[in-house]
Formats: structure tokens, C-alpha cells, sequence
């Protein structure tokens, strides 16, 4: 262990408080500039003010871009969460050729750009219109990352859990089905937690899929947040990115907070 | 109890994985209330054999039979068995008492009743006070016990134990395994247990299934098998053992001179054997070097090193501990004390 006290020990300590300013600066700046008394984007901000807030909440564009993620993070996360947690039992529970190379297959969207994603996206739609254009398609589209990131999560989380447990269930009376449900169901609870919230906090965050799939009429947030920034850059912009913010937050300390229990 | 038929059967029961076999064609009757200890090395079958009596290992062939039913193709949770496991598989999200009344409610056991048979298994294994516990909560003997409780609050047809004890430290294992098998003779349990120690297979069974590589190599009393085993494996993985393989009935194969009736390979324990600085005279007696003494406490042992290039071991008296190593002593023993091994030629 390196002595945080010694030379090389500050330098670690500088290198720690760097890092942070670098992954919080730009939402530090995106925060301060939402509360500024300006009618354009301002940093460091001018005056106090909360009437780009008002202004955010009180426009159509916006409350209407927060229902429809609301729905599209919404159920990204439960059919990802019910997808990615029966492939990770299947690839824990059970012994098969090409196990190995069918978990790789399942986590590699995680890898790809989403731009790539979303113009492949595109072309094949185009070529085989097996959705509906808005939704529908979007939906299919963020399970494509939804279900790995459910995936990567649950993998490690069901291999922690003792094999035996299902069969003392099973030894003691319950079926099978019974035996998941009642005995590693619960064990696997905190992990589902967090895979759902994570599921939900990529698709609501999303921007690149939604601009490319989505249609005009139910577009997600981020999409209105992108066509807002491109015409108009008032601090509303700030002031809505800096409620996705805090949404996110919510949503990462409940899960921290659930899984401490 | 000799009268009574048979709880448990197997019936050639056989495991084999692709051209790999598990347990080679097994016979095994267990009586009621009987205890029967697989004692093995590790990879010997006992295990599997173990998990097709519950149900998690499909037998290749035989059949088991429970209470004179058929169950080789029931699923696990329609077989009557209750089973320890060796990490006790305790469920984590449930209390003890949770974890105890898991199986009655699977059972459809109405809940006074229910509750009455958690709270008296609760004091028959002295985990009162603990009820509202999670398992994590528990020290490693009283999760032990929880287990114990969990199988046995439903009273299956039959107790199976998978190395119940191993998770123990020494002390408190030595006491556990006492206290399990009062309960089990008390309460009438047929009970299968599975285990690696033949100290702890001698201490609490009634029989012994000795297994080797797949293979049921001896079923008898820890007497028996300790007195008379069948083979040469037998002989040397319960207790300690000198062999002696004698291709005339004269002399054995590294030049010891013996009286023995015939032909064989022939067992000596050590405790049979006496030490003593007079000089050899003639079969039975073999004179060596001292090369190590242990005190053990109740007693000590003594490897004595014989010219042939032999180490003979003994075991006697703690006053053999005082033999230094390095001094001239013989070995004496009586013909009686010879047992043939009926498995080897």
C-alpha cells in the first residue's frame, strides 16, 4: 500500500481531485448555466433565477418529450430486465456447447457506437419493416443495449448464488418453478434492481437511436432537448438537462441505497 | 430392527458420464432407523450416489425404491427424502424459523400446526432465541443445526447427509456428530450419510458402505469392516494397516518370516503388534530399527524400519514413546492376529 501521506501519495491525491473536475465539470457547468438570469446561455451564470425551470416545466414540447421517455425507459426496462435475467439464469444454470461464445454474442451491442447502432438501425428497417415507425421500433432498438447491460449485470450476480439453495427448495417439497420463484428470485433482488435502473437510465438518456427511429410526433426528451439546443440556445435547455441529471441521481442513490441494505 | 423390511433400496444402481462411470452397479438395503455411512475418497461415487437418492442425478440404470415405491424417475420434490447439504444451502432471505417451516408449507401443513412442529424441532436443537434470525446472523455450528432442523421437521422416509460435518472446526464437530446421531437413534431416522472421514463413519454408524473408484467395495458394521475388510483398499482406508503378501504361506514377499495357513495377502494392525528389545525367534517376529516415535497421548506409535527396507507401524502403550529413535527393537505378534484379505490373491 502507498502511503497516502507520502510525495507520491499527493500526487495520487491530485490525480484523484482532476479526474473528478474532469467528469463533473461538464455538468457542473450545464447546472450553474441552467439557474442564470440571462436570456442566453451563460458561464459562469448572471444573476439568480428559476425562471428558466418555470419556463421548462410549463412547456408542452418538453412535458410531452418526458412522458414519452418516460414510457420508452419504462418499458425498455422491464422487457430487458425479464430477457437479460432469463438469459443470465440459462447461461449460468445450464451446461451447453458454445456457452462461452453465446455470452460474448450477447454483450457485444455493448461495444458498438451508438451512432453505428442507429444507422444500421435505419437501413434495416428500411429494408424490413417489422415494426411500427416511433415507439415501437425504439423500443426494440434500446433492448438491442438494454438486455446486455441487464446481462452483464445478472451474470455475476447468479453465479454468487449458491446452486444448492434451488435444490433444497426442490429437496424440501417445491417444483422447480416454485424453487426459482421462492428461494432465487429473492436472492437475485438487489442485483434486479440495479439492471433495471440501469436499462432505464440509458433509454430515457439515449439520443442517437431516438433521433434516427423516432418519429416527430412521439419524440423522446432527448430528441427535443437536440432540436431545442440546434434553434434556440436558452437556458431552458440547461434547466431540463439539469433535471435529467437529477433524475439519473435519484434513481443511482435509491439503487446504492436499496442494495446496502 | 433385523426383521423389518428394508426403507431405502438400491438396485444396481449405476452413473456412468459418457465412457467415465460414477458409481458402478450398487446393492443397498437400509433399514429402518438405520444408519449407513458411504465412506470414501473423494471421486469415489458416494456423492453421486447421494444426489440420485434425492433426485438430482439421474440414474444410468437400477432402480431406487423408498418405502417399497418406485421413485427412480420422480422428480426431487415428490421424493420423501430431507437432505443436509454441505454448504447447509440455508435460504438466506428467510429466518431460521422461516427456513424451517419452508418444507411443511410446501407440504400444505396448516399453520398452527405448522408453527407447533418449527417450535419444538427449534428446541430439540437448542436454537431457541434465534427464530427471528437471518442465517447470516448464525455461527457456523448453529447454521449446521438449522439445516438439521429444516430436513427433519418434515419427516422424510429417509435422512440424507452430504459431509454435514466438514464445514465444523475439529471440536465442534466431534460433539455435533454425537448430538446428530442421538437425535437420529431417538427420533428413528433412516439416514444415507455421506462422508470422507472414516473416523467419522466408525463413530456414528451402524454400517459402513465403503466406496472406491465407482464401487461398492465393502458393506458391514464399523467391526466388520475395520476387523474383516473385504479388500485391500478397505483394509488400508479404515485405520491404519501393515500388509503382508505372502506367495507361500512361509515368508512374505520382502522376506518377514510368518505361519500362516495359506497363501494371501494378509492384514496387521498396528495395535496388534508388540515392541521389544529381545532378539527375534524365528515366524511372527521381525527385528528393525527404530526410526520415529509420536506420543499421542492415550498411547503412541513407532515406525520401525526392517532390513527388507519396510516401514512396519505400531501402535501401543504411551511407554513406547520412549524408545529412542535409532535403537535396535523386534517386532512380535501373534498368528491370530493375522486376518486374511478374502479380495486379493
Amino acid at each position: 500500500m502507498i502511503s497516502l501521506r507520502s510525495p507520491f501519495g499527493w500526487v495520487l491525491r491530485l490525480m484523484a481531485v482532476l479526474t473528478f473536475i474532469y467528469l463533473l465539470g461538464p455538468l457542473f457547468v450545464i447546472v450553474a448555466a441552467s439557474f442564470s438570469d440571462t436570456g442566453y446561455l451563460a458561464f459562469p451564470p448572471q444573476g439568480l433565477s428559476l425562471r428558466w425551470y418555470r419556463q421548462a416545466l410549463g412547456d408542452v414540447r418538453y412535458l410531452n418529450g418526458f412522458f414519452v421517455s418516460l414510457r420508452l425507459a419504462g418499458t425498455v426496462a422491464v422487457l430487458s430486465l425479464l430477457i437479460g435475467t432469463a438469459a443470465a439464469v440459462a447461461l449460468t444454470r445450464f451446461r451447453f456447447p458454445g456457452r462461452a461464445l453465446l455470452e460474448a454474442i450477447f454483450l457485444s451491442p455493448l461495444v458498438l457506437p451508438g451512432l453505428v447502432l442507429a444507422v444500421a438501425l435505419t437501413l434495416f428497417y428500411a429494408a424490413h419493416p417489422v415494426a411500427p415507425p416511433g415507439l415501437p421500433r425504439l423500443v426494440i432498438s434500446h433492448l438491442l443495449v438494454g438486455v446486455p447491460l441487464v446481462l452483464r449485470v445478472m451474470l455475476p450476480v447468479l453465479k454468487r448464488v449458491d446452486p444448492a439453495l434451488e435444490e433444497a427448495a426442490q429437496n424440501l417439497g417445491a417444483s422447480p418453478l416454485h424453487a426459482f420463484f421462492l428461494v432465487t428470485l429473492p436472492a437475485l433482488k438487489p442485483g434486479l434492481f440495479a439492471a433495471a435502473a440501469l436499462a432505464f437510465i440509458f433509454s430515457f438518456d439515449e439520443v442517437e437511436m431516438a433521433l434516427f427511429l423516432g418519429s416527430a410526433r412521439d419524440a423522446p426528451l432527448t430528441v427535443v432537448l437536440y432540436g431545442a439546443a440546434q434553434m434556440q440556445m436558452d437556458p431552458t435547455v440547461a434547466a431540463v438537462s439539469a433535471m435529467l441529471i437529477l433524475l439519473a441521481l435519484i434513481l443511482m442513490v435509491a439503487q446504492q441505497a436499496y442494495a446496502n441494505r | 430392527m433385523t426383521t423389518a423390511s428394508p426403507e431405502l433400496v438400491l438396485e444396481g444402481l449405476a452413473r456412468r458420464y459418457g465412457n467415465t462411470t460414477a458409481v458402478e452397479r450398487m446393492d443397498l438395503a437400509v433399514k429402518p432407523g438405520e444408519l449407513v455411512a458411504l465412506l470414501g475418497p473423494s471421486g469415489c461415487g458416494k456423492t453421486t450416489t447421494l444426489r440420485m437418492v434425492a433426485g438430482f442425478v439421474e440414474p444410468s440404470e437400477g432402480r431406487i425404491l423408498l418405502r417399497g415405491r418406485d421413485i427412480t424417475t420422480m422428480p426431487p420434490h415428490r421424493r420423501d427424502t430431507g437432505m443436509v447439504f454441505q454448504s447447509y444451502a440455508l435460504f438466506p432471505h428467510l429466518t431460521v424459523a422461516e427456513n424451517i417451516a419452508f418444507g411443511l408449507q410446501r407440504r400444505g401443513v396448516p399453520k398452527p400446526e405448522a408453527a407447533e412442529r418449527v417450535a419444538r424441532m427449534v428446541a430439540l436443537l437448542q436454537l431457541q432465541g434465534l427464530e427471528k434470525r437471518l442465517p447470516k446472523q448464525l455461527s457456523g455450528g448453529q447454521q449446521q443445526r438449522v439445516a438439521v432442523g429444516r430436513a427433519l421437521v418434515i419427516n422424510p422416509a429417509v435422512v440424507l447427509l452430504d459431509e454435514p460435518f466438514s464445514n465444523l472446526d475439529a471440536l465442534l464437530r466431534e460433539g455435533t456428530r454425537i448430538e446428530l446421531r442421538r437425535l437420529q437413534t431417538e427420533l428413528g431416522l433412516t439416514t444415507l450419510f455421506v462422508t470422507h472421514d472414516q473416523a467419522e463413519a466408525m463413530a456414528i454408524s451402524d454400517r459402513i458402505a465403503v466406496m472406491n473408484k465407482g464401487r461398492l467395495e465393502q458393506l458391514g458394521t464399523p467391526r466388520e469392516v475395520y476387523d474383516r475388510p473385504a479388500t485391500r483398499f478397505v483394509a488400508s482406508f479404515i485405520g491404519r494397516a501393515n500388509l503382508f503378501v505372502s506367495a507361500d504361506g512361509r515368508t512374505s514377499e520382502d522376506g518377514i518370516a510368518l505361519d500362516i495357513p495359506t497363501p494371501g495377502t494378509w492384514l496387521l494392525r498396528p495395535e496388534k503388534v508388540t515392541l521389544d528389545q529381545a532378539p527375534a525367534t524365528g515366524p511372527n517376529s521381525v527385528a528393525g530399527t527404530v526410526e520415529v516415535v509420536s506420543f499421542l497421548g492415550t498411547g503412541a506409535q513407532a515406525v520401525l524400519r526392517l532390513p527388507g527396507g519396510r516401514a512396519l507401524l505400531i501402535e501401543g502403550p504411551a511407554s513406547l514413546a520412549d524408545l529412542r529413535p535409532g535403537a535396535s527393537a523386534t517386532a512380535r505378534w501373534t498368528p491370530q492376529d493375522l486376518t486374511l484379505i478374502p479380495g486379493e490373491h
